[in-house]
């Protein structure tokens, strides 16, 4: 569903992320792993179009992001970082309208809309001001907006960041369920997260791909501590 | 399009449930009013007392008042255009909302023109108010029906002018306070050449002992700079079209300016796909 091929993307003299390879079948959720600045919001943001790849090729579903941008973004959810939240809205009309600028028509918006606030919890706050709504309804915001359309691949950027630790279960069965029909790529800086909900474990570190596990593989005698702390510092003592 | 209506409606929603849209209609409201009653009775002083003011008759209506007063209130958009083009793409970077619409499957052009023409519909809100006006001076003249409908699409049209400049640097900036005041200094300068435009002299004013070859070459450059002050400003064409006479030339010089910094922003917009190797 997602072939990266050699990702590499400069900002001026600083090399964001190097020569990037990896894969992602149907279904599969995939998490990225990795100390703050390691490139992982990065790679997102190529995969969905929002900065382009100074070097190599992102595919989603046969579609390369740079030449046929429009068809991926018909075919990606996306949940940056920094949920993209219009203050002075009102949670239902900002669904709505993302619901529009996907090129829902209005039936499908009104029922696409109803489904992802039943499914995040947030129907009770739908009639409310996002300036008033706490950090844990914003991101579950952000996450329905991201569903809406039902979109086959997801790629969220820290999905459980800002949320309780009720909600963050909750969000974490809601992702796990979305893996039959979804391909997810997430990102996070929990590492218990990434060995409940994904299947598979990439971690980065200064921009270079350092491990790549499944966790099957995982359960063995190693725990997904020590690979980690393994990978980020043989990277680290040579250093790009 | 249905996508540029999607964000010409949200954009629209944002001016009228944040205090922008009211602030912006209404300082218009009231500097064009303030305008429109100080100049009316002005020339009702002057009707009454032609020779006390220079006038050997009463003075004609249209070319007295009303057409300078409708390009005044063009004018008086200069100070308001900033206010609604700043928040068009600044907020959006600012906010990080942009990184949502530029990772929807919108097309660029669906962005550009959905937040131009709210823009654009903001503009006509401030047409709507010259209506008024209009509509009280209805009552006591009876008013030349080209200088009426022209004059109210100079002013719909330098407004449609500014919000196309303003939007291409709004599209450039990511502090609404850095676009704003960047827009309103590139007004600024649109208008003011035109005051030095009317002190330039005809001929070329190269001193005598310079040769010939010289006198020819300063004569076509002297010739382009000053076409140039006299043509750029904003409100050069609507006087002319306020006067009920529509010159091809006039509209033209809107569209092209509207169309050259649309142009920008969409080259603005695209500017982040750029130094993308493969």
């Amino acid at each position: 569903m997602i072939e990266v091929k050699g990702l590499t993307k400069h900002y001026g003299p600083i090399e964001a992320i190097c020569d990037i390879s990896f894969s992602v079948e149907k279904g599969e959720i995939v998490g990225f792993l990795g100390p703050n600045g390691a490139g992982k919001t990065t790679t997102m943001r190529i995969l969905t179009g929002f900065v382009p790849a100074t070097r190599g090729t992102a595919v989603l579903a046969g579609f390369d992001v740079h030449e046929k941008p429009l068809e991926v973004k018909r075919l990606v959810g996306y949940l940056p970082e920094n949920v993209p939240l219009y203050p002075e809205m009102l949670v239902k009309s900002y669904l709505r309208y993302v619901a529009e600028i996907k090129g829902l028509s209005r039936s499908s918006a009104k029922s696409e809309v109803g489904r992802v606030m039943e499914r995040f919890g947030v129907a009770s706050i739908a009639d409310r001001t996002i300036r008033h709504i706490s950090k844990g309804y914003r991101q579950r915001v952000g996450l329905a907006q991201a569903l809406i359309g039902n979109p086959p691949v997801l790629i969220l950027d820290e999905p459980t960041i800002g949320l309780d630790p009720k909600q963050i279960i909750s969000i974490r069965q809601t992702i796990k369920e979305l893996a039959d029909e979804h391909t997810v790529l997430l990102s996070t800086h929990i590492l218990p997260e990434v060995a409940m909900i994904c299947g598979r474990v990439i971690i980065l570190n200064q921009g270079r791909i350092v491990a790549q596990e499944t966790m099957s593989d995982l359960a063995g005698d190693r725990s997904l501590e020590e690979v980690f702390m393994e990978a980020i510092s043989v990277e680290s003592e040579q250093p790009a | 399009m249905k996508r540029a209506w999607a964000i010409c409606k949200r954009e629209l929603k944002a001016f009228f449930t944040t205090p922008v849209g009211y602030i912006v209609i209404g300082t218009f409201a009231l500097i064009s009013g303030l305008g429109f009653t100080v100049s009316f009775l002005f020339y009702g002083l002057m009707t009454e007392s032609p020779s006390a003011y220079d006038f050997a008759a009463v003075p004609d209506f249209e070319e007295t008042f009303l057409s300078p007063f409708l390009v005044y209130c063009g004018s008086i958009m200069m100070f308001i255009a900033p206010l609604i083009t700043m928040r068009l793409f600044a907020e959006e970077h600012h906010q990080g909302t942009i990184e949502m619409l530029l990772t929807h499957p919108v097309r660029d052009r669906d962005i550009i023109f959905g937040k131009y023409a709210a823009g654009l519909v903001l503009v006509l809100a401030m047409v709507a108010v010259l209506v008024v006006y209009i509509l009280i001076i209805d009552r006591f003249v009876a008013v030349e029906p080209a200088v009426l409908a022209f004059g109210l699409v100079a002013v719909f049209l330098m407004g449609a002018a500014l919000v196309s400049m303003g939007l291409f640097i709004s599209a450039v900036c990511r502090s609404q306070i850095t676009a704003a005041t960047a827009t309103f200094g590139l007004f600024f300068i649109f208008f003011i050449i035109g005051y030095f435009g009317e002190d330039l002299p005809e001929e070329n004013t190269a001193p005598a002992t310079w040769s010939d070859d010289m006198h020819r070459a300063a004569d076509i450059a002297y010739a382009i700079f000053r076409t140039f002050v006299r043509e750029l400003p904003l409100d050069a064409h609507a006087k002319t079209m306020a006067e009920g006479i529509l010159q091809p030339a006039d509209i033209a010089y809107y569209v092209l300016f509207i169309a050259f910094f649309l142009f920008l922003t969409f080259r603005a917009l695209e500017s982040r796909k750029w130094g993308a190797g493969k």
